[in-house]
Formats: structure tokens, C-alpha cells, sequence
């Protein structure tokens, strides 16, 4: 591998249901202005800039780099967008990650954002399938992702109650957040009482619908010293696919993820996840997608997600935290998630997290995907 | 590899779909501004600190990404910089007296009397507020004075969102395998799949490689109009674009004599029976359409649940 590659500056706007005081370029550039500014450095500093956004039908504005660019002042420098659907600021990120590593960018700008409230969520997001097979049934990817939490409750006992555990974890850690929008606690009951949308998935298992931008400066260690004293390295990160239409894919355990963490843990030395790392941060649009990632990141053996959970572990005083800033339930700007679950997961391991600090963290994993359930990938920091 | 035979003709027939979608945009502070200031046949630019104006009003400078430091009134005359025609429109850039920067707008005349750095002037629509179209377009102005930018102390408040709407048609080729599928659908009823080199069981859609061995498929097979479903979700909300009211079932479905899904409906009258008596293992058929069968996944009209 090439050069060692930290988050040494991170920034995201205070995320909304709607914000109509900014386009998107500037909602951008204020996730943009305040990474630059705890990074300590200016635009000028930066080599290399990465842009990640959901689907250009999110938002009806083809080519957005370009606009973006303009706005935060990248005007002659490299840039290109990225885009993986959920995963887009995941995806983002590994490619400025890409960049430093291979020691072509000493700097790298990574900036992600959506803003939803531009356009028809679940009708941008069915055109994922393909036109010929299943898109005129498609509901986003709520109506399979619920198909298959079904199937999950029969095969691996991810019952409503587990996942309203979820719901009620994240969406009462998200209080703390400074930059969610919905701090509301919840009860399991409210949860399993909330209207059912595409049953399983109710109400309450949904996150919210956000406009929202996250930033990241990625640096290579010599530079990292100008921007803080206590990095954020990232010790692994990948982001894997599996065939979707193949005859083996079973849908419970995350494949891709699984695959993702076995090289992710490998470069990180990681041997035994849920005692080594001290805070998870994973992106779940739906409640239950959260105990998947348990199995699949290996912090529980597969059929033990509901008993994790129900067991407080992965609550701020468990012995393995999951989403202390409340993950998607607190706010859910879909292209910035991934990003955001980086920045949350480094500042964690910077001892500056403004959510709820987990004590002494060292090693935090962070979660992100794409697509319907064919893209996901994690990451290992530490300081 | 991934091609059709070459005995197959380049033109072929295709599949048409359409996404249309409706927006809400947000222009933000200054481009809000601009078009709220239309209905005053005003145009707004901004001043930025290094003392450049730029209209249409921009949040931040393109040359060093600077914040705008004030509106401005700018001129209503200018310049062409650069000049097209589309469909009998003349498209020109537009160099407003006083500003750094050029748009695109129309022209409103005669070609021939368009050149580069022509004097034009705004010519305002008056059924248009709101957008950059209540100037109608551009004219000839060879004796315009050349104006000066103003300042504007008390500009409309800006838009804070603007409707806006796609419609994007499209015309999709199915290339081989798709095609015979989708022949075979329309013309005889079933759904046929290909086998993997190895197995009996088809994949559906059928394809030229198999995702697995990535070894080429085998025989064309015709599956059963029965199946099992794998997974199922209960739809009961309505979304933008959705082809059927809920409540009803969506549901991936293994057809008898295929390994993977197919993606499908099933109408149900009640939620609370669905979940109890509709899951994955729940044996369905798939029934056709009394209708023309167009060669589509939906003239399998809908799945219903069977008992054996």
C-alpha cells in the first residue's frame, strides 16, 4: 500500500426536511467552508476535489459537479463526480482515498450531498431496476428491502420488536446531534403502532427525508500535521458488489459486506470485531437493515442480531455502541450519509465527537451502502 | 460475447418507457432573487468583493469562490458574445453592459443581422413572473446606450421554490435474450428462461453468461406459471409513479423451473390477512392478462395465491 491516508477536517450543514434558503451548490458549500475551516486550511490547499450525489433524478440537475465546483471555488482544479446510489459519499470517499494513497493528491476534498426535497424519492430511486424486468412494480427499495427483512424474520429471527429496538436506539442517541433534524423519542411500541408502509417496514422504521451535505478532507500523514494533532487514519476501507440477478444470492447475511469486511479487518488487523472495535457507525435506511449489519460485520454470529440488540449492547453504555449520533434516524441526506458516518465515526476516534462521545474510543467501524443491497462497504479508523 | 447474432437485423423494435418526475427546486439566495425580481423587470446581478458584477445574481463568484457582497441592478443592453441557431431560435451569450460574465438567451430577429458584439437589448414577456423567461428575449439595439449597474437596496424577498417537471421518454433495445423472452411472452404466453451449462433450473431474465460460473448459459426451458415466493413486502402507501393502489403485495417470486426471481404483484383486499397467510414459501400463478399481450413483464397482469 502507498501512503497511510487520515480525515483531518470534517464539516456538514445542520441537515433539514427541506431548506429553501440554499440551492444545492450552496448547501454544498457550507459542509465545504466548514471542513476547510477545522481542517485549518483554505480551497488553495486542497489538491484534488471528489463530489458524490444520489441519482441525478434526485435533483433534475445533470452534471451537479460542475455547478458545485463553481460554488466552492474549485475553479481549475481535478474534479469529478461520484455517484452509488446510497453509498455515493462511501463511494466518494474511497476514491479521494484512492487518490492519496497512490500519492496523486496530497490533499483530497471530498464533498457529498442530496437534497430531497426536490424531487419523488421512491419513484428516483425505482428506476434502479431494470426497465425491461420489475421496475413498473418497484417501490424504491423499500418494498424489497421489507421483502427480504420478512424473509430474514423466518431464517434469522430479526422480529419487528428487534428492529423497533433499532429504531428507539437511534432515533433517542440522535437528541444529542447537533445536526439531525428529528430528535423525537420513540417507544418499541410506538414503533410497532406506527403505520405500516410496505409491512414489515412501518412508520417509525423509516428515517426521515433530509436536504443535507457532508465534507471530509482527506491528507496524506506528512500534510496531516498542518490540519490537527490527532488525525483520523483509516486503517482499511472497501466497498464490494455481488451479482443481482444471480441464482445464489440468499439475501440474508449482506454478502458484499461480508466480502468488504474480510479485507477491510485483514488490512486493519482486526481479529475480533465486536470486542476490538470501541463505536460502529452504519447507515440504515430502514431499521432492520441495522441487524443485518451486525451478522455481516461479524459483530454477532448470524441469528444473534435481535438478542444483540435487545441486550443493550449496541446502545452508548453497551460494550459495542452502534450509532451514537443516531445514524439515518436522525437525519438522512442519502448521497452525504456516507460521509457523514465517516465523519462521525472520526471524530469519535479524534475524542471530538459533538454527539455522544464514546469514552476513550480508539477504533471505530463505519458502514455505508448502495444500490438495493448489491453495494456495501466499511471502514476501519483510528487516531 | 454480450452480442446479438449476426444474422439478426440492426434494427430492431424496442421497448419504450417514460420517467417522468416532478420537482420543487430550490434556487437559493441570489438566484432566488434574480427571478423574483422578474415581475419588476429588474434584472439582478451581483457585486462580489474583488468589484466584479455577474448576472444572473450567483451565490458565490466562479473565479474565486467568494461570497457575493451586495445585489445590483444591472443594464437591460449588451453584446452578443457568441451566437447558434436551434430549430429557428437564435441562441446567443449575452454580455449585459457592466458585467464580467455572459448567459445564454434568446435573440429576437432576423439572423442575418446577428454578429458578434451586436448591441441588443431586453425585451420582457409579459404573461411570464418568476423565471428567467419572463424576458422574452434579446433585440437588436445597435444604438443602445451603453448603461451603467446600479445599486439595489431593497430587492423582492427571494423564491424559495420553483415547480419544475421531467419527462424523459425512452426507447430501450432488448438485444437477444430479452427479446426472445419478451416474444415469447407476447406471442405464446410463457416465460422461458436459459439454463446454466451445468444445471436444469433457468435463470430469468435469461442472459448470454451466467453470473456465477461466468461461463456461457445453455437451452432455452419454459418455465411453470407457478412459483414460490421468496420474499414479500405489503405495500400501503402511495408514492409518485406507482402503477397500482394500494394495499397489495410486492413480491419476488421463484418461478417452477428457475433459480432466481422475477419481480411481481398480488392484489389483496386486506392487510392483517396478507401477513398472516402471504410469505416467503407461499405457492402463487401467475394470471394473465385478458388483454393484447404487449411482449411486457405486465402482461403477467398480476400473482395469486394458490393452495395445493
Amino acid at each position: 500500500m502507498g501512503h497511510h491516508v487520515a480525515i483531518v477536517g470534517v464539516g456538514q450543514t445542520h441537515h433539514a426536511r427541506r431548506r429553501t434558503d440554499v440551492s444545492q451548490a450552496g448547501l454544498v458549500r457550507e459542509a465545504v467552508d466548514r471542513a476547510l475551516a477545522d481542517a485549518n486550511l483554505e480551497m488553495g490547499d486542497i489538491d484534488t476535489v471528489v463530489v458524490a450525489s444520489g441519482p441525478v433524478l434526485f435533483g433534475a440537475v445533470n452534471h451537479p459537479e460542475l455547478w458545485v465546483a463553481n460554488a466552492i471555488g474549485a475553479k481549475g482544479k481535478p474534479i469529478f463526480r461520484v455517484t452509488s446510489g446510497g453509498g455515493a459519499g462511501f463511494a466518494g470517499a474511497l476514491a479521494g482515498y484512492y487518490q492519496v494513497a497512490g500519492g496523486y493528491a496530497g490533499r483530497t476534498l471530498v464533498v457529498a450531498y442530496d437534497k430531497l426535497s426536490e424531487g419523488p424519492l421512491q419513484y428516483s430511486i425505482s428506476t434502479l431496476y431494470d426497465p425491461f424486468w420489475g421496475r413498473e412494480f418497484a417501490v424504491g427499495i423499500m418494498g424489497f428491502s421489507a421483502a427480504y427483512w420478512r424473509a430474514r424474520m423466518d431464517a434469522l429471527g430479526h422480529t419487528e420488536e428487534a428492529a423497533a429496538m433499532v429504531s428507539v436506539k437511534n432515533r433517542r442517541n440522535a437528541i444529542a446531534n447537533p445536526y439531525a433534524h428529528m430528535k423525537k423519542e420513540v417507544t418499541v411500541d410506538d414503533v410497532l403502532n406506527s403505520k405500516p408502509l410496505c409491512w414489515p417496514i412501518k412508520l417509525l422504521d423509516v428515517p426521515p427525508i433530509s436536504d443535507g451535505a457532508a465534507a471530509i478532507v482527506l491528507s496524506n500523514e506528512k500534510l496531516a500535521a498542518k490540519s490537527t494533532q490527532k488525525p483520523a487514519f483509516i486503517n482499511g476501507i472497501a466497498y464490494c458488489c455481488e451479482a443481482d440477478n444471480a441464482a445464489e444470492r440468499s439475501l440474508m447475511l449482506s454478502e458484499p459486506l461480508a466480502l468488504a469486511a474480510k479485507k477491510v479487518y485483514r488490512a486493519a488487523g482486526i481479529t475480533n470485531p465486536r470486542r476490538q472495535f470501541d463505536v460502529v457507525e452504519v447507515q440504515e435506511p430502514y431499521s432492520c437493515f441495522e441487524l443485518n449489519y451486525y451478522e455481516s460485520l461479524g459483530l454477532c454470529p448470524p441469528g444473534e442480531a435481535a438478542q444483540l440488540v435487545a441486550a443493550g449492547a449496541t446502545d452508548l453504555d453497551g460494550d459495542i455502541p452502534v450509532n451514537p449520533s443516531g445514524g439515518c434516524m436522525g437525519a438522512n441526506p442519502i448521497g452525504a450519509v456516507g460521509v457523514v458516518r465517516l465523519i462521525e465515526g472520526a471524530t469519535q476516534v479524534m475524542g471530538r465527537n459533538e454527539s455522544n462521545q464514546i469514552k476513550n474510543a480508539r477504533l471505530a467501524l463505519v458502514q455505508s451502502g448502495g444500490g438495493w443491497a448489491n453495494l456495501r462497504g466499511c471502514a476501519v479508523l483510528s487516531a | 460475447m454480450y452480442s446479438a447474432p449476426e444474422s439478426m437485423s440492426l434494427d430492431m423494435p424496442t421497448f419504450h418507457a417514460e420517467i417522468s418526475l416532478p420537482y420543487t427546486l430550490t434556487p437559493g439566495g441570489a438566484a432566488g432573487t434574480f427571478l423574483a425580481e422578474m415581475k419588476n423587470r429588474r434584472i439582478v446581478g451581483s457585486r462580489f468583493a474583488n468589484g466584479e458584477v455577474v448576472a444572473p445574481a450567483q451565490d458565490f463568484s466562479a473565479s474565486d469562490g467568494e461570497p457575493m457582497a451586495s445585489f445590483v441592478e444591472v443594464p437591460q443592453t449588451g453584446e452578443i458574445t457568441a451566437f447558434t441557431r436551434v430549430d429557428g431560435t437564435i441562441i446567443a451569450f449575452i454580455k449585459l453592459d457592466g458585467c464580467a460574465n455572459e448567459f445564454p438567451h434568446r435573440v429576437l430577429g432576423d439572423l442575418d443581422a446577428v454578429r458578434i458584439g451586436q448591441r441588443v437589448k431586453a425585451e420582457w414577456d409579459d404573461g411570464v413572473e418568476n423565471s428567467i423567461l419572463a424576458i422574452k428575449g434579446f433585440v437588436i439595439a445597435e444604438d443602445a446606450a451603453v448603461g451603467t449597474v446600479s445599486d439595489l437596496s431593497e430587492p423582492e424577498e427571494a423564491i424559495g421554490s420553483l415547480d419544475y417537471a421531467l419527462a424523459l421518454p425512452y426507447e430501450h433495445a432488448y438485444g437477444p435474450y430479452y427479446g426472445r423472452m419478451f416474444d415469447e411472452i407476447k406471442g405464446f404466453g410463457r416465460v422461458m428462461g436459459v439454463r446454466t451449462a451445468d444445471g436444469d433450473d433457468a435463470l430469468l431474465p435469461p442472459r448470454e453468461i451466467d453470473d456465477i460460473s461466468h461461463t456461457p448459459t445453455g437451452t432455452w426451458k419454459t418455465c411453470a406459471d407457478t412459483g414460490t415466493i421468496r420474499g414479500c413486502s405489503i405495500i400501503n402507501m402511495e408514492f409518485i409513479g406507482q402503477t397500482k393502489k394500494p394495499p397489495y403485495v410486492y413480491a419476488e417470486i421463484v418461478l417452477d423451473g428457475a433459480s432466481t426471481r422475477l419481480i411481481h404483484l398480488i392484489e389483496i383486499d386486506d392487510v392483517e390477512f396478507a401477513k398472516k397467510n402471504i410469505g416467503p414459501g407461499t405457492r402463487v400463478r401467475a394470471i394473465w392478462t385478458d388483454g393484447e399481450r404487449k411482449g411486457s413483464m405486465a402482461d403477467i397482469e398480476r400473482f395469486e395465491v394458490i393452495e395445493e
